[in-house]
């Protein structure tokens, strides 16, 4: 057993910094043979600088990094990949105009002999054998990159990785784009990589991956070791409070709301194919949750309340009036904001200054004599910035400077200056690091304290219960159940979530 | 067992069926399709359209247009699809004219006939140097980049040539026109074999597969340990180096240097826009580019054989290219917000 978890490499009281900002200080790390090594740490905790370190971007002011026991510099990426450090990155690093078999064997192509002619046959058939051969799954070689899943492309991008034979694996975030259930596929290989002996550090943000998957973790925090955790003997809470260097507690604002009359009434709301019959109300100053599985049809419930949906049949009270949801400009107009998910693609326009995006839903309220009052709007702007502790080197940076946490504070901030009745939120914390969250936490509280309805969709169990009143369940379509969220617990909501009754979706899990 | 086969050959039926509800596949099936159908027109409307001979002419007349289209192909594949942004090389008509005009004045100067073809090739490569340094090296927007090639390149022409045309004669060139097998010119036959070298270099060499994926994702080729910038650079000093050898065709169909080569430009850019729709990835590719010179030369050629003023032949290029450019966007828009939901 000693001999299986032998440590490949180390790092030795690393310390790294920028321009005499300090990222690293005195971090050390062993990875070991046949071991998943969680790295954790919230944005900014030096985790992409340690990477980089490994991967040979960076090169570290102080402290050795020791492979097989002895003291080795890595100065280049080909001198990390020569020492037997593979780096999954975060962005898929794929070509999508090509082939599966050309993107996985880009640089290493195979030819006839000495001929200089792709042999295009043989590298088809490497390509689907090495693929097969490490995560047990059929790919087409000859298919596109972009018709590829999320999920197939970061087993290809994995599968390159491999190709030449590494020790150490390094994946950074390699579920941040992926569903739960190609998740779980991908879990399922790494376990099977590191019982083939290799060792493997994994960055991840998510708590529960890191529980399932890791052996160890090591929390950083400023730069700094804020701890070792054995993943068995250790609780989330523990790890938290090793991330923000406090209690948990802070996380979830401690409320003292009131609910008020109701705002909201849906009644028999369905849209073909997505969701059918779902009646519920949302009451002033009230924070309801809507959760499901992928296909539930509780995203679309909630997007369908904006008119992001087509063909929504049912019947729609807001504020005692009917309400048609059509279109997103009569929606804003009716009083509702929707903060959506995919902040990229519908929320932010990242080549904008900060101070463009906040203003921009509430530019109606700044125009004076048909001019934009710029006095008016930098006050309105910094009042948000402060509220919501945005960290942006300035309000007319780009949104683009800004890390994901604090970009979504931007998208927060536009809606939170319209004086909104209804706020629909699609995910608000994906992809945010845990400071980011409990400010947005704490802001989606205060909006509800100060008399507005709340309806926030999410798959994160721990938000959910923590910040919402009552949790709604979609499963295949159908509103399965509603739950008070202080009378319950995550196994319920799972369970009824994925369409069994609570002990049968144990069996369930256990199975899987 | 025995099921087996009906099983897959029910999928395939079934595979076929969808692909009827997809517009990649009616884009893609139509051009074939518009080629067929353009095929059989001219048949029908002129007895000298589907012979030999006529084939061997459009391959000639093609072959000035053709063989700067490929190099274009190199240029457009290595600088990836972005329209404001991406690669192009405006100036590789312009360097057309300029190459022809020192062949053809070296010629004149009494140079010998190898040193000639060698300082046309070494003058269209020049060119194409300039390009990628300033594309590659100062950064600039190839758009920007070379059409100041394509000012200055013409500038130079003018000096060369004094503005005047330069007729030319030579063993080479003479030989070019000559036929060969079957009645059909030499000329054609070179280009067959200039095409027939591009095709190897775009879609059987690691350097074409390495240049593709330079302008498909430039950094996921750097994280592959591969100099993305050097094949784009590559990709522009082989279409210079295109120009000077299309420039000894034109040499040689013209009896010498005219001004006016820059006429050629729009057509060249229309064969390779055109080509895109040819490749199952909606990328230029060479056997496209190729496919789409002859589509067009076909259809210039079954004009003249109508008696239809050529002048119409401007009009058929650009509303094809607007169809292809604007459905091929659509598609790649399509394409990617597939993705980014699945």
């Amino acid at each position: 057993m000693a001999s299986e978890h032998e440590e490949v490499l180390a790092l030795r009281d690393i310390s790294k910094s920028f321009d005499g900002i300090p990222a690293l200080h005195n971090v050390s790390l062993a990875l070991a043979r046949g071991q998943v090594h969680g790295l954790i740490g919230q944005n900014g905790a030096g985790k992409s600088t340690l990477i980089k370190i490994l991967g040979g971007i960076h090169r570290s002011d102080d402290g050795e990094l020791v492979l097989d026991g002895n003291i080795v510099s890595i100065s280049t990426p080909a001198g990390a990949r020569q020492l037997g450090i593979e780096i999954v990155h975060q962005d898929r690093l794929l070509a999508p105009t090509l082939t599966m078999a050309e993107a996985l064997l880009l640089g290493n192509e195979r030819t006839f002999g000495f001929l200089p002619v792709l042999n295009a046959a043989a590298m088809r058939r490497f390509a689907r054998a090495a693929v097969q051969e490490h995560f047990d799954v059929d790919i087409d070689p000859s298919r596109l990159i972009a018709e590829l899943s999320v999920a197939e492309q970061q087993v290809v991008q994995i599968t390159r990785a491999l190709l030449s034979k590494p020790r150490v694996l390094v994946l950074d975030e390699p579920t941040a784009a992926l569903a739960r259930h190609e998740a779980e596929q991908l879990f399922a290989a790494i376990r099977r990589l590191r019982d083939r002996g290799l060792a493997i550090l994994y960055v991840s943000h998510y708590l529960d991956e890191i529980e399932s998957l890791c052996d160890v973790v090591t929390v950083l925090r400023d730069g700094r070791d804020a701890g070792r955790f054995v993943v068995s003997e250790s609780t989330p809470q523990q790890l938290v409070a090793a991330m923000i260097g406090g209690s948990t507690a802070s996380l979830v604002p401690a409320s003292t709301r009131k609910a008020g009359a109701p705002l909201l009434r849906v009644c028999a709301l369905s849209a073909a194919a997505r969701f059918e019959d779902v009646s519920f109300n949302v009451r002033r100053g009230e924070i309801v949750g809507v959760t499901g599985l992928l296909g539930s049809g509780g995203k679309a419930v909630v997007r369908s309340l904006f008119g992001l949906e087509a063909g929504v049949q049912g019947h729609i009270e807001l504020d005692n009036k009917p309400y048609v949801p059509v279109d997103p400009r009569d929606a804003a107009r009716r009083g509702i904001a929707f903060v959506p998910e995919d902040r990229r693609a519908h929320g932010i326009a990242l080549d904008l200054p900060v101070r463009e995006n906040i203003s921009l839903a509430s530019l109606k309220r700044l125009v004076r004599h048909a001019l934009i009052d710029r006095r008016r709007e930098r006050e309105l702007v910094q009042r948000r910035i402060d509220g919501l502790q945005i960290r942006a080197p300035g309000m007319e940076a780009p949104a683009r400077q800004l890390s994901g946490g604090n970009q979504q504070k931007v998208v927060l901030a536009k809606w939170l200056g319209t004086h909104s009745n209804l706020y629909l939120f699609d995910e608000p914390t994906v992809g945010v690091d845990i400071g980011a969250k409990a400010e947005i936490y704490r802001t989606i509280d205060e909006l509800a304290a100060q008399g507005a309805a709340v309806l926030v969709f999410s798959t994160d169990l721990i938000e959910l219960q923590g910040i919402t009143d009552r949790i709604l369940i979609l499963a295949r379509g159908k509103l399965v159940r509603e739950l008070v969220s202080k009378e319950t617990n995550h196994q319920e909501i799972l369970g009824w979530a994925s369409g069994a009754p609570v002990h049968e979706h144990e069996q369930q899990t256990v199975q899987a | 067992m025995s099921h087996l086969p009906v099983k897959q050959a029910r999928r395939d039926l079934f595979a076929f069926a969808g692909a009827l509800k997809l517009p990649q596949w009616w884009l893609q099936s139509g051009a074939l399709i518009a080629f067929v159908i353009v095929l059989v027109v001219f048949s029908t409307s002129s007895p000298l359209f589907f012979t030999l001979g006529n084939f061997a002419n459009v391959m000639q007349q093609s072959a000035i247009v053709g063989t700067l289209a490929f190099g274009l192909t190199l240029v457009l594949v290595g600088g990836g699809v972005n329209g404001i942004a991406g690669g192009i090389d405006l100036s590789i008509a312009a360097n057309l004219g300029f190459c022809a005009a020192v062949y053809a004045t070296s010629l004149a100067d009494g140079l010998a006939p190898a040193a000639a073809v060698a300082l046309t090739l070494l003058a269209g490569t020049t060119v194409g140097l300039f390009n990628a340094f300033a594309v590659v090296v100062l950064r600039m927007l190839p758009l920007l980049a070379t059409l100041t090639t394509m000012n200055i390149v013409a500038g130079l022409e003018l000096v060369v040539t004094r503005n005047s045309t330069v007729s030319a004669t030579g063993p080479t060139l003479s030989a070019l026109l000559d036929n060969g097998p079957f009645a059909i010119p030499w000329l054609s036959y070179a280009f067959v074999g200039v095409g027939l070298v591009f095709v190897w270099l775009g879609h059987f060499t690691r350097f074409g597969l390495r240049l593709h994926a330079s302008g498909s994702h430039p950094a996921a080729t750097r994280a592959a340990g591969l100099r993305a910038d050097g094949y784009v650079a590559a990709s522009y000093v082989l279409c210079g180096l295109s120009a000077g050898v299309a420039a000894l065709a034109s040499t040689a169909l013209l009896s010498g240097s005219a001004p006016g080569s820059g006429e050629n430009l729009l057509a060249v850019i229309a064969a390779v826009l055109l080509g895109v729709v040819f490749s199952r990835r909606l990328v230029p590719t060479m056997a496209g580019t190729w496919l789409s010179v002859l589509f067009l030369g076909l259809i210039a050629n079954g004009f003249q054989l109508d008696n239809v003023s050529s002048y119409w032949i401007n009009g058929v290029e650009g509303a094809l290219i607007l169809f292809v450019v604007s459905l091929t966007a659509l598609l790649r828009r399509r394409n990617l917000e597939r993705s980014s939901h699945a």
